[in-house]
């Protein structure tokens, strides 16, 4: 990656199988692509920091895996250096991060703030852009933890939403183990998840062990967020309390990503498929759903979307959103297509197509 | 110490680095202070070297805790990715 990226335009950065890739483009029509960075080497994610439109941040490998999770950081559509260190439990502890899953900016007042989701699941902390971590251990040791297990990709924490409002207030989400919330900055940390449903435990409510998939803040801006989880998809309002399932209205309780629209209220983007035993669009159409009124309802996009032989899925971080007038939603699939629409969803265009296997995708404006 | 091409980020490009210890594990941690973070790329938060590196003193591969593994003047360490193909 050696170029520059005008100021204004769309960035989609993609992590893939075998490197990531920095898509741009000014109208949201013609794209250029810059990349592969760490070709080769798996890029979980990466993302633009929405805070200054220029950093670019990465969760890959050190080169290729034997030498172990690093996070990467440079100039959109410059190739990203390694950070000097990457997240660590305490030494001599018995857990070794393996990978880093998510990387998530942090307020919009600390700007050298970002996060870090590994596993085994782990929430770092760095205040510096990435070059120290800081062990989050409230959560990282807290007291359910001896009785945590791993979903199907490994016991990760993927998914780390701060709150625009109030940089004290969290939420995270582990496979299996469920959501959990701080309101004082970490301090401490509560399970929250009643009201979802861990259909392959003999007790399908309980405190944790629920199979989190994605958060998504809603844009109503008061707290309210969405979830797709293995067993269902739904929205908990304003100020916690139990989550409401929204399942009903879709082809499927299970699906991977969820992203919310960044402006308008009770509006997101899923896309369901088959089950955890075919994970692949039902009737082999590739469809985004999209709901308006916080899941009561939802509607099926495929204008665009290939079917009805499309037999693909999307991943865990397979979906995002970019901020624009109309808003423009991305998803990148396990098969390595990247569609794009900008129309709020209505219809997508294929903006490339032989990519490796799409293991991230994020959205945002280079300033 | 040798240097491998994947880690020389860490180094300013040396391919060797010259240091005084007894032991592997003492080497890395001699090698971090002055290169900071090269040694977790080479062993976990337990200390465990990672899967898929080797350590080498002169030809030998070691297979011992690396606190075990003495080191004399005059050795040379080498840490290589393994070949994982298959």
């Amino acid at each position: 990656m050696a170029r520059s990226i005008k100021k204004g335009s769309a960035v989609v950065a993609v992590g893939t199988k075998k490197g990531g890739f920095l898509f741009h483009s000014p109208d949201r029509r013609k794209w250029s692509v810059e990349g592969p960075f760490n070709a080769g080497g798996a890029v979980y994610h990466m993302t633009l920091d929405p805070r200054d439109g220029r950093t670019v941040y990465a969760a890959a490998p050190m080169g290729s895996e034997p030498w172990g999770p690093a996070v990467y950081r440079g100039r959109a559509g410059e190739e990203p250096k390694a950070t000097k260190t990457a997240p660590k439990f305490k030494e001599g502890s018995d857990l070794s991060v393996s990978r880093i899953w998510h990387i998530e900016p942090g307020p919009s007042n600390a700007p050298d703030t970002i996060y870090a989701g590994v596993e085994p699941a782990a929430l770092f902390r760095s205040d510096d852009r990435g070059d120290t971590w800081h062990d989050v251990e409230s959560l990282n040791y807290h007291p359910t933890r001896k009785e945590w297990q791993p979903g199907n990709g490994g016991l990760c924490l993927h998914s780390v939403l701060v709150d625009p409002r109030n940089p004290r207030h969290l939420m995270i989400g582990i496979s299996a183990v469920g959501a959990f919330e701080t309101r004082d900055g970490g301090r401490s940390w509560t399970t929250e998840n009643r009201g979802v449903r861990a259909g392959f435990m003999p007790n399908q409510y309980p405190e944790w062990g629920q199979c989190v998939h994605k958060l998504a803040w809603d844009a109503s801006g008061d707290g309210a967020i969405f979830q797709q989880n293995h067993c269902g998809t739904y929205h908990r309002g304003p100020d916690g309390g139990a989550w409401t399932e929204v399942t009903k209205g879709l082809p499927s309780e299970f699906g991977f990503p969820i992203a919310a629209h960044p402006e308008q209220k009770h509006t997101a983007f899923v896309t369901p498929l088959i089950g955890a035993e075919n994970r692949v669009f039902p009737k082999g159409q590739m469809a985004v759903w999209k709901t308006t009124s916080s899941g009561k309802a939802w509607r099926s996009h495929t204008k665009g979307l290939p079917g009805p032989r499309a037999y693909m899925g999307v991943l865990r971080e397979g979906m995002a959103v970019d901020a624009a007038d109309p808003v423009g939603v991305y998803v990148g699939t396990n098969t390595g297509q990247l569609f794009a629409s900008r129309d709020e969803g209505e219809s997508w265009k294929m903006i490339s197509d032989f990519l490796p296997p799409i293991l991230s995708v994020s959205a945002g404006e280079a300033r | 110490m040798r240097i491998p091409p994947a880690l020389r980020s860490y180094t300013d490009g040396q391919d060797e680095v010259v240091l005084e210890a007894s032991n592997v594990a003492a080497m890395l941690r001699a090698l971090d202070a002055n290169f900071p973070g090269i040694r977790d790329r080479v062993v976990d938060e337990a200390g465990r070297r990672r899967p898929y590196v080797n350590v080498f003193v002169n030809e030998e591969l070691i297979g011992a805790s690396l606190p075990e593994a003495k080191l004399n003047p005059g050795d040379v360490v080498h840490i290589l990715p393994s070949v994982a193909g298959g």
